[in-house]
C-alpha cells in the first residue's frame, strides 16, 4: 500500500513545467506544424506566398516511383539489418554469458562501435571498402581469402554499395542488442538450468525451452526498438552514398531531406515525413499486437 | 541605496552599446564563397585582395567565408531562408537562375547606377548567365573552362607521340595504354553529371535543347546525342575510359597524377594543385579532341551576386572592387581566369604558361542551361547516362525518357 | 560452475576462440582507423594494407588542428554537449519525478502522449524545426542545437529516471514531510542525490548524443565558426580526393572522449540501456 504525500496541487505543474514547455515548443507543435505544412506548396524564403493544395503533396508523393523505391529499401534495410543485429547480438550473448574469464572485456568491445558517431563510421567504411585492391576488405577477400580475383567497386554497383551499408548497421548495433540479451540473460535463475540438466535437455535443449521463452520480453523490447530505428537509417546512406547510383540506395529520410533541403520543396518533404511516421507507428502497433498479447507490454 | 545603485548600472548597461555604435561605423560585409580554403586562390583574396580593399574603404570590413563546393548551394539556401545569408556570394554560374527565381538576388540595374559600364566590359557569354527575366542578377567573377590534359609519363611509357587532334585518334591510342597494365586507362571522368558529358554530347554535334530552351526532344534524345552516349559506353566497356564514370573508384585527378590515367578533362585550378600536391609533375595541355561537332567544351566559372537585406551601398562597393584590373589580374595568377576581354590583350595572358589552351577552348567552349531549373535537369541528365553506361537501357531508350521529363520540367518554368 | 569434464572444457575454449575470433573481426576498422591518423598522405589506401604504419607520424593531427576551425569545432561541440547533458538532467528528473510521485489530472493522457512519441522518427520533424528556428532566429546559434537536442533527449530519460524514483521507498520523504521540507527541497536534497547513479547514465547518453549529432547541426549551423566535429570532420573529406590520414586524424580526436567516458561508465551504460528492457 502507497503512502500518500501531500502536496499543493499545482506542485507536480512546477516540477513538470520547464521541461515541458520546451518538449512542447519542438516536439508536439512541430509535429502538428509539420502536418499543416503538407498541405502547402511551402515557400522557405522571405516574401515569398505559400499555396494551400490540399492533398496534393501526398499524391505526388504516392505517384514517384523513387518514394516507393526509397520505401523499399528502408524496409529491407530494416529486416536486413534487425535480423543480422538479433542474431548476431544473441549469440555473443549467449558466448559472453558462458565464457569464463574476461567477460567485460569483450562486452566492452563488442559495444564501442555502438558509442562511435555515426558521421565517423560511416567514413571508415566507405575508406575500408575502398575500390582499390588495398581497399581493406578487398584485400582480405582477395588476397587474404582468396574468394575473389580483382577488386570490387563496392560503391560502385547498388547491390555491393549495400552491402557496405547493411555491414555498417549491423556492426554498429550488434553490441547494443548483446548488452540487452546478455542483462536478461544474467536474470535468468541458474536453477533452472540445473534441474533441466538433471532431467537431461543438453545445450541445444535447454536453449529452446528455457533461454528463449525466458527472453521473450526482452527480445520483443528490442524488436520493436530496432524497427524504429531501422525506419530512421540516414546518415550512413547520405553519407556513403548519397542515395546513388540512380537513387537505388535512396532511403525515405534521405529522400526527404534532399527533396526538403535541396530542392526546397519543403511540404512535399512534409508529406513524405508523415507518410513515414504513420508506418512506423503502424508497425510498432503491429508488433506489440502480434508478439505482445500475453505480456503485459506496458510502454 | 542600493535601488540608486541598481538603477544607475541599468542605465549604463542600456547606454553602452549606444556609445560603441557611435564609434563603430564601419560596415561589416559578409562575402561567401567556394575558393578552396587550403589553397592560393583563397590566400591571394585574404591576404591580399580584401586588405587592398579595405585600406580604400576604410568604413567597410569584408568577411571571407569559404565553403566547400559539394555543400555550398544547400548552406546558402538554408542560411537565406532563415535569415542569416550573406551580404555577397561567388555562385557557380548554373545556379544563378535559380537563385533568382526565389526572389533572393537584386537586380543589379536598379540598385547600380552604373551597372552598364560594368557589364560592358565582360565577355557577353559569361555575362548572360546573369540574367532572369530580363534582368541581371550579378556579374561575372571568373571564367574557366575543361581542356584535355595528358600525362606525358603514361604517354612516353605507351609509345604514344602526340595528343590526339580527333575522337578517332583518341581511340586508337587506347591499345597502347591499357596494355600498361589493369589499372591504367586512356581517360577518366567522374560522373555522368553535365559537366562531364556535355563535353562530348556537344563534339558529337548534339545538344540538350533548341536554342530558347522550350523543348529538348529531338536534342537531348537526337541522333547525334546518342552517339556520343553509345561512344562512351563502348569505350567504358571495352577498358579504354575508367569505369569511375560509374561513381566511385579512383578520382581522375589522382589517377592522372599518378601516372594511371593518360588524359583527363579539367579546369585551370589544377595548376596550384598540381603545384601543392605533386611538385614533380607537370601538366600537359591540349585542346579537345574533336568529333564531328568540332572541340567543344564547356564553360564554368563564377558569378558574384547582391543578396536582399544586404547591406547594399557597401556591398556593391566590394562588388565594383571584383571587377577592377588589379582584381581580376590578381586572381588569374592563381588560376581564376579573368572575365574581361581588354585584360586578355596584355602581356601577362599572351605569354602565360598555361592559360593560353584555355583562352583558345573557350573560343567555341558553350554554357549549360541557363535555366532556374538547372539542377533538376542536370540529376535526369546524371541518371540517364547511368542508365546507359551500365548497360539497363540503350542510349536512344534512356534519352527518349530523360526528353520526355526534361520537357516537362521545362514547361513548368513557360 | 566447475569445468568438470574434458567436452566441457573444450566447449569453454571454443567459445573463448569464437568470441576472440569475433572481437579481432569487430575491431579490425576502428583498428585501421586508428593505423590511418598516423600514416602520411594517404589519398589512396595503401596496398597491402597495414595496421602498424612504416613511418608513423602526427602530422596528420598537426593540420587537422591547424586548418579549418576543428579546434573551435572541439570547443563547440564540448559546450554544446556539456550544456545538453545539464540541461536533459535536470528537465527530465524533474519532469520523472512528477510522473513517479504525483497525481495530477492530465497525467495519464500525457505519460501516453510522450510515450507515443518516441515512435516517431525524430529526423522527421527537421522540417517544422528548422521554420520554427528561422523564425525564433536560431539559426547559426548553439542555443538552437541545445534546447532541440534537449527536447529530444527529454523523453527518453525521463523513462529511465521515472522508474528509478519508482523504486526508491517513500520513507524518506515522508520524514521530511514531517520536518517540514516542501516538495522541491525534498526532490534537491533527497531525491536528487539518491538517483546519482541514474543521473550519470542520463548526463553521460546526453552528453554522447550532442556530440555526435550531424544532421541538425548540418542543417542550421552555417557559420564555419560555429560548427561542431561531425560537421568539421565530414569538411575534411575533399571534393576531388581525400586525405583519410586528415579524416580519421580528426575522427579520431572525436572519437576518444566518447571512448574514455564509455570505458570509465560502462557500468552506468549497461545499466541506461538495459533499464527497462529487462524486467528485473
Amino acid at each position: 500500500m502507497r503512502a500518500k504525500l501531500h502536496y499543493r496541487w499545482y506542485t507536480p505543474y512546477l516540477f513538470l513545467l520547464p521541461g515541458l514547455a520546451l518538449y512542447v515548443l519542438w516536439m508536439i507543435y512541430p509535429l502538428g506544424y509539420e502536418f499543416y505544412i503538407s498541405f502547402f506548396d511551402w515557400k522557405i524564403m522571405p516574401g515569398q506566398t505559400s499555396e494551400f493544395i490540399g492533398w496534393a503533396n501526398y499524391q505526388r508523393v504516392l505517384d514517384d516511383k523513387n518514394f516507393w523505391l526509397a520505401l523499399e529499401n528502408t524496409v529491407r534495410y530494416t529486416a536486413v539489418t534487425v535480423i543480422g543485429q538479433m542474431v548476431i547480438g544473441l549469440g555473443l550473448a549467449v558466448m559472453v554469458h558462458r565464457v569464463f574469464i574476461a567477460k567485460r572485456l569483450f562486452r566492452g568491445i563488442y559495444y564501442l562501435p555502438v558509442v562511435t558517431s555515426w558521421v565517423v563510421v560511416s567514413f571508415l567504411f566507405q575508406f575500408i571498402f575502398s575500390a582499390h585492391r588495398g581497399g581493406l576488405v578487398n584485400y582480405t577477400l582477395i588476397d587474404v581469402l582468396h574468394m575473389l580475383d580483382e577488386p570490387v567497386n563496392w560503391i560502385g554497383e547498388t547491390n555491393t554499395a549495400w552491402i557496405i551499408i547493411y555491414s555498417l548497421g549491423i556492426w554498429k548495433g550488434m553490441g547494443w542488442t548483446m548488452v540487452i540479451f546478455l542483462a536478461a540473460l544474467q536474470g535468468i535463475p541458474p536453477e533452472l538450468y540445473e534441474s533441466a540438466a538433471i532431467d537431461g535437455a543438453g545445450e541445444i535443449g535447454q536453449f529452446r525451452f528455457i533461454t528463449l521463452p525466458m527472453i521473450r520480453r526482452t527480445t520483443l523490447f528490442i524488436l520493436v526498438a530496432l524497427v524504429i530505428g531501422g525506419f530512421q537509417v540516414f546518415i550512413s546512406v547520405y553519407l556513403i552514398t548519397g542515395g546513388g547510383p540512380l537513387h537505388r540506395t535512396e532511403v525515405v529520410l534521405s529522400y526527404m531531406y534532399d527533396r526538403s533541403f535541396d530542392r526546397l520543396w519543403f511540404g512535399y518533404g512534409a508529406a513524405i515525413s508523415y507518410i513515414l511516421a504513420a508506418i512506423v507507428v503502424l508497425v510498432s502497433f503491429g508488433q506489440l499486437r502480434l508478439f505482445g498479447q500475453s505480456d503485459d507490454a506496458d510502454y | 541605496m542600493k535601488a540608486k545603485l541598481l538603477v544607475l548600472v541599468l542605465i549604463a548597461a542600456l547606454a553602452l552599446p549606444a556609445f560603441a555604435h557611435a564609434q563603430d561605423d564601419v560596415v561589416t560585409v559578409e562575402f561567401w564563397h567556394t575558393y578552396n580554403e587550403v589553397s592560393p586562390e583563397n590566400e591571394m583574396l585574404v591576404n591580399t585582395l580584401i586588405p587592398m580593399f579595405e585600406a580604400e574603404h576604410p568604413n567597410i570590413k569584408v568577411e571571407s567565408v569559404p565553403f566547400p563546393y559539394g555543400e555550398f548551394r544547400q548552406t546558402i539556401l538554408t542560411a537565406l531562408a532563415g535569415g542569416e545569408g550573406p551580404d555577397l556570394a561567388r555562385l557557380d554560374i548554373i545556379w544563378s537562375p535559380e537563385f533568382a527565381s526565389l526572389g533572393v538576388l537584386l537586380p543589379l540595374e536598379d540598385v547600380m547606377p552604373d551597372y552598364a559600364d560594368y557589364a560592358d566590359a565582360v565577355f557577353a557569354g559569361p555575362l548572360s548567365t546573369n540574367v532572369y527575366e530580363g534582368q541581371h542578377y550579378g556579374l561575372p567573377l571568373d571564367t574557366n573552362t575543361r581542356v584535355f590534359m595528358y600525362n606525358s609519363t603514361v604517354y612516353e611509357q605507351a609509345g604514344i607521340a602526340e595528343p590526339p587532334a580527333t575522337i578517332d585518334d583518341l581511340v586508337a591510342q587506347c591499345d597502347a595504354v591499357t596494355a600498361l597494365g589493369e589499372d591504367y586507362y586512356i581517360f577518366s571522368d567522374g560522373g555522368t553529371y553535365g559537366w562531364a558529358v556535355l563535353p562530348w554530347i556537344w563534339s558529337f554535334g548534339g545538344s540538350l535543347t533548341d536554342g530558347a530552351m522550350t523543348t529538348s526532344t529531338g536534342y537531348v534524345n537526337g541522333e547525334e546525342t546518342v552517339a556520343a552516349y553509345e561512344f562512351l559506353k563502348d569505350m567504358i566497356d571495352s577498358g579504354c575510359f575508367s569505369p569511375s564514370f560509374l561513381g566511385g573508384g579512383m578520382d581522375s585527378g589522382t589517377g592522372y597524377f599518378t601516372n594511371l590515367f593518360a588524359s583527363i578533362m579539367d579546369g585551370p585550378w589544377m595548376f596550384p594543385i598540381a603545384e601543392a600536391q605533386y611538385p614533380d609533375f607537370t601538366i600537359q595541355t591540349a585542346l579537345l579532341p574533336a568529333g564531328v561537332g568540332g572541340s567543344i567544351s564547356v564553360v564554368g566559372g563564377e558569378n558574384i551576386a547582391l543578396f536582399v537585406d544586404s547591406e547594399t551601398e557597401a556591398a556593391l562597393e566590394f562588388l565594383r572592387f571584383t571587377q577592377s584590373d588589379e582584381y581580376q589580374l590578381k586572381m588569374s595568377e592563381v588560376g581564376q581566369l579573368t572575365v574581361k576581354p581588354a585584360l586578355l590583350e596584355s602581356d601577362y595572358f599572351q605569354n602565360h604558361s598555361y592559360y593560353g589552351t584555355f583562352l583558345q577552348q573557350l573560343k567555341t567552349a558553350r554554357a549549360r542551361l541557363p535555366h532556374p531549373a538547372w539542377s533538376q535537369i542536370e540529376e535526369v541528365l546524371t541518371d540517364a547516362g547511368q542508365l546507359i553506361l551500365r548497360g539497363e537501357a540503350s542510349a536512344q531508350e534512356a534519352l527518349d525518357m530523360a526528353a520526355e521529363e526534361i520537357d516537362g520540367l521545362l514547361a513548368e518554368y513557360e | 560452475m566447475t569445468v568438470n569434464n574434458r567436452s566441457q572444457r573444450m566447449f569453454h575454449w571454443t567459445i573463448l576462440a569464437l568470441l576472440t575470433l569475433g572481437a579481432v573481426i569487430a575491431m579490425a576498422p576502428m583498428l585501421y582507423m586508428v593505423a590511418t591518423a598516423f600514416k602520411p598522405a594517404a589519398y589512396v589506401p595503401e596496398f597491402p594494407p597495414k595496421f602498424i604504419p612504416d613511418n608513423p607520424t602526427l602530422e596528420n593531427f598537426r593540420t587537422a588542428f591547424n586548418s579549418r576551425n576543428f579546434d573551435t569545432a572541439l570547443f563547440n561541440s564540448a559546450k554544446v554537449a556539456v550544456s545538453t547533458a545539464l540541461l536533459v538532467t535536470t528537465l527530465s528528473s524533474m519532469m520523472a519525478y512528477a510522473f513517479a510521485r504525483f497525481e495530477f489530472p492530465g497525467k495519464t493522457l500525457l505519460f501516453y502522449t510522450i510515450l507515443a512519441m518516441m515512435m516517431v522518427p525524430t529526423m522527421m520533424l527537421i522540417i517544422p524545426q528548422f521554420i520554427l528556428a528561422s523564425k525564433l532566429e536560431l539559426i547559426n546559434s548553439h542555443t538552437g542545437l541545445v534546447l532541440v537536442y534537449t527536447a529530444g533527449g527529454l523523453a527518453f530519460n525521463m523513462f529511465l529516471l521515472r522508474g528509478f524514483f519508482e523504486s526508491l521507498p517513500y520513507e524518506l520523504e515522508e520524514a521530511a514531510l514531517i520536518d517540514g521540507a516542501n516538495q522541491f527541497v525534498i526532490f534537491w536534497r533527497i531525491m536528487l542525490p539518491l538517483a546519482r547513479p541514474a543521473l550519470s547514465t542520463v548526463g553521460v547518453f546526453s552528453f554522447l548524443g550532442a556530440w555526435d549529432e550531424y544532421i541538425w547541426a548540418l542543417t542550421v549551423l552555417t557559420d564555419p565558426a560555429k560548427r561542431t566535429l561531425p560537421i568539421a570532420i565530414q569538411n575534411f573529406r575533399g571534393t576531388r580526393a581525400t586525405d583519410w590520414g586528415l579524416v580519421f586524424a580528426a575522427s579520431l580526436t572525436a572519437v576518444v572522449p566518447t571512448v574514455l567516458l564509455f570505458v570509465f561508465f560502462q557500468r552506468y551504460f549497461v545499466q541506461g540501456i538495459t533499464t527497462g528492457a529487462v524486467k528485473k
